[in-house]
């Protein structure tokens, strides 16, 4: 009863209720114009709304999180480029679709998809995470160290082309999360005898300047693309098609939450192959893959917008980010005196189920705007990047300064934002950096922890692993992801084994 | 994101220059973690740190040796490809604008910036950028100073008493 009551919190209030619609109109628009990402979003978003009261930072972030990761979708279908990288399957089938005219039903069936993915992910979160953290509690602090290392690994080999780079990004996070005073023996880190940064480097404007400031710089490369308009009519679905495509909409939310709930995987990757999956099951497609299926719209954006759900598991339970954006969300939790974890369930229910009953409403929400307001949207997607940019430029250095009124975090966030310029252009990946800033503290804590517990025995450490299943498990995964990466695998073991699989 | 996506099997002029960076660095933040505990023991406040550094160290010297073996990318200069002219400048304004706003104050210093961005990016007559950045900086002012409540620097233009003085005449 309690959780019902708690559930309804955002739905009953007008203040939240508007806020959560807010943030899912603002994360549609986010999500769909080329060059805006909704990590980008949360980032600036965490520093203006940290002085807020914490249910209504939480709702404005929630709606931008849901609405963005669906609005990835609509550029996707009508320009060919995908909002995020979401929606990267979405173009493959559903840009096809716009080109013979059908971008409306595209739209309009893409909508109700994401909406039935969204509400799986919702479903699934609310009966495993609380099974989730019971099991969480019995978790040693060696595996909490090896989940977080599990996660960087995870996000850094794919994300990037090359496992060395995603593992260079990693570590650099876990040593930006380091510098300041030492939390366990007040040691300084990396201060060079400056007081200012005893208090470390503020992740948000790491945050800023990685997804924010980079990414701008990087789309000044691409400023003369020519806007191509499409002819919209009919948004809202036919009920048959719903009826006809449900069943592979309800499998393919399944695969987004799954992957989702990985550390480490998030929306793109459930998209990709929940495209895959539709693909390889879909025996006779009335239009073929590539050229129009619907088929090949309604999986990714199923799966993609399950995967939020699924990605809050791993957060709410474990403290551990799937991916960047929820990275940048455990950092808002933070920042509000939250600690994501297994405890959150425990000592604070009503925060669990608030977030449950926002999401939910932010579902609702990205229904009602996806099959509204499509002539409002076009005008807004045609914005002009020249005018777009330095509005961002001027968000992020607001936003930066916005943390603590101070002009070093401007600083920080401009040179994180040069470095990261660089970074992405050498092909590095920018998300294991966030990912190891966050992770850094509980990876670090959770080492000496165990090692402490081993009494400084090495070997010990390594011996036990093997007699928990959960440690070994978790150890083999990292040694297993870090080999099948290595050109030992690629050229030594893998042909010897797949020998009989050829490439179509 | 695309850009992170895209396969690169060749060498762009200046990576190996930022992989050697890379490295140094690296070698560097090593160094300086050692300075913190030496390898007195492993649950010190140093051998974290240390252990990252050293991921990177050899991860860096990975990558430099995986990018010393890739051919070298044809047609591409680094001054028009990787870091053309526009995004140089627009990271100097940025930089002087850092500079500034705390002295200048958000108004003025973000009024110049937007003015100054816009006219090189959009291109259109003087004017109508000038109206495009007023009116998109009343907006932010509205929204993040009015609305959010967020604490901007004042600068030079004396915010607060302007402030005052609408709300008194809106309430007369």
């Amino acid at each position: 009863m309690d959780a019902l009551h708690f559930f309804a919190t955002s739905w009953l209030s007008p203040e939240l209720l508007g806020l959560t619609a807010l943030g899912t109109f603002l994360g549609i628009y986010v999500g769909a114009i080329p060059g805006l990402s909704v990590t980008m979003a949360v980032s600036i978003l965490i520093s203006f709304t940290f002085s807020w009261d914490v249910n209504n930072a939480l709702c404005l972030m929630v709606g931008v999180y849901m609405g963005g990761v669906y609005g990835g979708s609509r550029t996707a279908i009508l320009l060919n480029i995908p909002g995020a990288p979401s929606a990267i399957a979405t173009a493959m089938d559903g840009y096809p679709l716009a080109k013979k005219g059908l971008a409306g039903e595209a739209i309009g069936l893409s909508t109700v998809m994401s909406v039935i993915g969204g509400f799986v992910g919702i479903i699934v979160l609310a009966l495993a995470a609380p099974t989730v953290s019971e099991f969480a509690i019995t978790f040693q602090p060696r595996d909490y160290m090896m989940l977080g290392v599990l996660g960087i690994m995870l996000v850094g080999s794919l994300s990037g082309n090359s496992l060395a780079k995603g593992i260079f990004a990693g570590a650099l996070g876990l040593l930006i999360g380091t510098v300041g005073l030492d939390p366990m023996s007040a040691e300084e880190r990396f201060t060079f005898g400056v007081v200012e940064l005893w208090d470390g480097i503020n992740p948000v404007a790491v945050m800023i300047g990685m997804f924010g400031v980079s990414e701008a710089l990087h789309q000044l490369h691409h400023m003369d693309k020519a806007v191509v308009k499409q002819k919209i009519s009919r948004i809202i679905p036919k009920l048959s098609d719903v009826k006809k495509y449900l069943p592979l909409s309800l499998q393919t939310s399944f695969i987004g939450v799954i992957i989702g709930a990985l550390p480490g995987t998030g929306g793109d990757i459930a998209a990709l192959m929940a495209y895959d999956h539709a693909k390889r099951t879909t025996k006779n497609p009335k239009v073929p893959f590539g050229e129009g299926a619907k088929e090949g719209l309604i999986a990714p954006e199923s799966a993609n917008n399950a995967a939020v759900g699924g990605a809050y598991i791993p957060m709410l339970t474990l403290g551990i980010p799937g991916d960047a954006v929820t990275a940048v969300f455990i950092g808002a939790l933070f920042i509000h005196g939250l600690n994501p974890g297994p405890m959150l369930l425990v000592e604070q229910p009503q925060m669990f189920w608030f977030t449950v009953g926002n999401l939910t409403l932010a579902n609702i929400f990205v229904l009602i705007f996806g099959l509204t307001g499509i002539r409002l949207f076009s005008k807004i997607v045609e914005c002009p990047k020249g005018i777009l940019i330095p509005l961002i430029f001027l968000l992020s250095i607001v936003g930066a300064y916005a943390i603590n009124n101070a002009v070093i975090d401007i600083w920080w966030m401009f040179a994180f934002g040069v470095f990261g310029y660089f970074m992405r252009l050498y092909g590095f990946p920018v998300g294991p950096v966030i990912l190891g800033v966050i992770l850094s503290s509980l990876t670090d804590e959770n080492w000496r922890r165990a090692i402490l517990t081993e009494s400084g025995s090495l070997g010990n450490f390594f011996a036990h692993i093997f007699t928990s299943p959960l440690s070994s498990v978790l150890f083999l995964s990292i040694l297993l992801i870090f080999f099948s990466k290595t050109s030992l695998w690629n050229k030594g073991l893998k042909p010897l084994l797949f020998r009989t699989k050829q490439k179509p | 994101m695309s850009s992170q996506l895209s396969s690169q099997k060749v060498r762009k002029p200046g990576e190996r220059i930022f992989c050697l960076l890379l490295i140094v660095v690296s070698i560097f933040l090593f160094w300086q973690a050692y300075q913190i505990a030496g390898f007195s023991s492993l649950s010190s406040s140093g051998a974290f740190p240390l252990a990252a550094s050293a991921t990177m160290v050899l991860a860096s010297c990975v990558v430099f040796v995986n990018t010393l073996k890739l051919p070298a990318a044809e047609g591409i200069q680094f001054f028009r490809h990787c870091l053309p002219p526009v995004v140089s400048i627009i990271m100097a304004i940025i930089l002087l604008y850092a500079v500034v706003i705390d002295s200048l104050g958000f108004i003025l210093s973000s009024f110049v910036f937007l003015f100054v961005c816009i006219q090189l990016l959009y291109r259109r007559s003087p004017l109508f950028t000038l109206a495009i950045s007023i009116v998109s900086l009343i907006v932010v002012y509205i929204i993040f100073r009015l609305v959010f409540q967020v604490v901007l620097p004042e600068g030079i233009v004396p915010e607060r008493e302007i402030i005052a003085q609408i709300t008194s005449w809106w309430s007369n």
